[in-house]
């Protein structure tokens, strides 16, 4: 079984790896503090209406594509190595995911009165 | 006992133990297959809402800048936001083989989350109030399909976390548990992803 053919670390390797995930653990406090501070501007610019509603719509929906990206790339981990079929599935994912909206907005006749 | 044979001496824990196993393997690759699904039937759940939005059938029923109220929302979005944060505290500490650390961090997601789904109830017993039903209104029908779905979805994540801290709580951590867990947090950080395009799409654009 591969778990019983685990390598003894040396403590060179340990350290990297100790160093490694502090380093991880930085990035990912950066990038929650990125969605805080996103989230906050979102909800402040739909809540004073500062600018335009057709300016502030691209951008609220903007920053919640850059949350979610930093959520999959450092909170999921698919910064790492081994995340090519889970991205692939994903922009599978969310391809559909758009094509539902375009279609059921635009296309199909839901929503639209039926006179 | 299948499940001794995962127990690693700590000099040996792996760098990723989650996937250490064949079985961790094929749990992160089917769990990220199972996530792309899940995109797709929030996404129709989302389509549903934008085409139906602000549907009533006369005019005493209320539309959706009158109904949502931010605060609220924006107390929600910080708490399974930090939510999500304290199961990436979970992991780490997996990865350290630090077991009571990850039980504690598991434990303080499931009660961010529990905080989240308390203002949610307490959000469509306030909507119910108005008259703002699942039956009243296509709108109100497809509103409480999309925000009821990941409130299951939250019920579920809850369950599974509280289930996993008693179940782990007497085997402790092994390459075994820790791709449990590890699904877990996918699952809780995917819960996250869906709730920021709720409130954006939802609560943000709803108001404007």
């Amino acid at each position: 079984m591969a778990e019983l053919n685990q390598e003894h670390m040396t403590k060179a390797q340990k350290e990297y790896l100790r160093k490694e995930r502090t380093r991880e653990m930085r990035q990912q406090l950066v990038s929650f503090g990125l969605m805080i501070f996103l989230t906050f501007i979102a909800f402040g610019l739909a809540a004073l209406e500062v600018i335009p509603a057709q300016f502030t719509i691209p951008i609220v929906i903007g920053f919640a594509f850059i949350q979610v990206i930093l959520q999959f790339y450092y909170f999921m981990h698919m910064k790492d190595r081994g995340h090519q079929f889970a991205k692939l599935f994903m922009l599978t994912g969310f391809y559909f995911a758009l094509a539902f909206i375009v279609a059921f907005i635009y296309i199909v006749w839901i929503g639209a009165p039926v006179n | 006992m299948a499940e001794m044979e995962y127990n690693v001496p700590t000099e040996r824990w792996p760098a990723h133990p989650e996937t250490a196993t064949q079985e961790g393997k094929n749990k992160f690759v089917g769990f990220w297959t199972f996530l792309a699904g899940e995109t797709a039937l929030f996404a129709s759940l989302f389509a549903t809402y934008l085409a139906l939005k602000d549907s009533v059938p006369s005019d005493d029923h209320m539309l959706a800048s009158e109904l949502f109220h931010l605060p609220l929302a924006f107390v929600m979005t910080m708490l399974l936001l930090t939510s999500s944060l304290t199961s990436v505290y979970a992991i780490y500490h997996m990865r350290n083989n630090n077991f009571q650390k990850m039980q504690l961090w598991l434990g303080i997601t499931v009660l961010l989350g529990a905080g989240f789904l308390a203002l949610e109830i307490y959000e469509f017993i306030e909507y119910y109030g108005y008259g703002h039903t699942f039956r009243s209104s296509a709108f109100g029908s497809a509103f409480y399909f999309l925000i009821g779905t990941h409130g299951f979805h939250v019920i579920v994540g809850l369950i599974w976390a509280v289930l996993l801290i008693l179940r782990n709580a007497k085997r402790g951590l092994s390459v075994y548990t820790a791709a449990k867990v590890n699904t877990f947090a996918l699952y809780w950080h995917f819960i996250d992803v869906v709730w920021v395009f709720i409130f954006t799409i939802v609560y943000l654009l709803g108001v404007l």
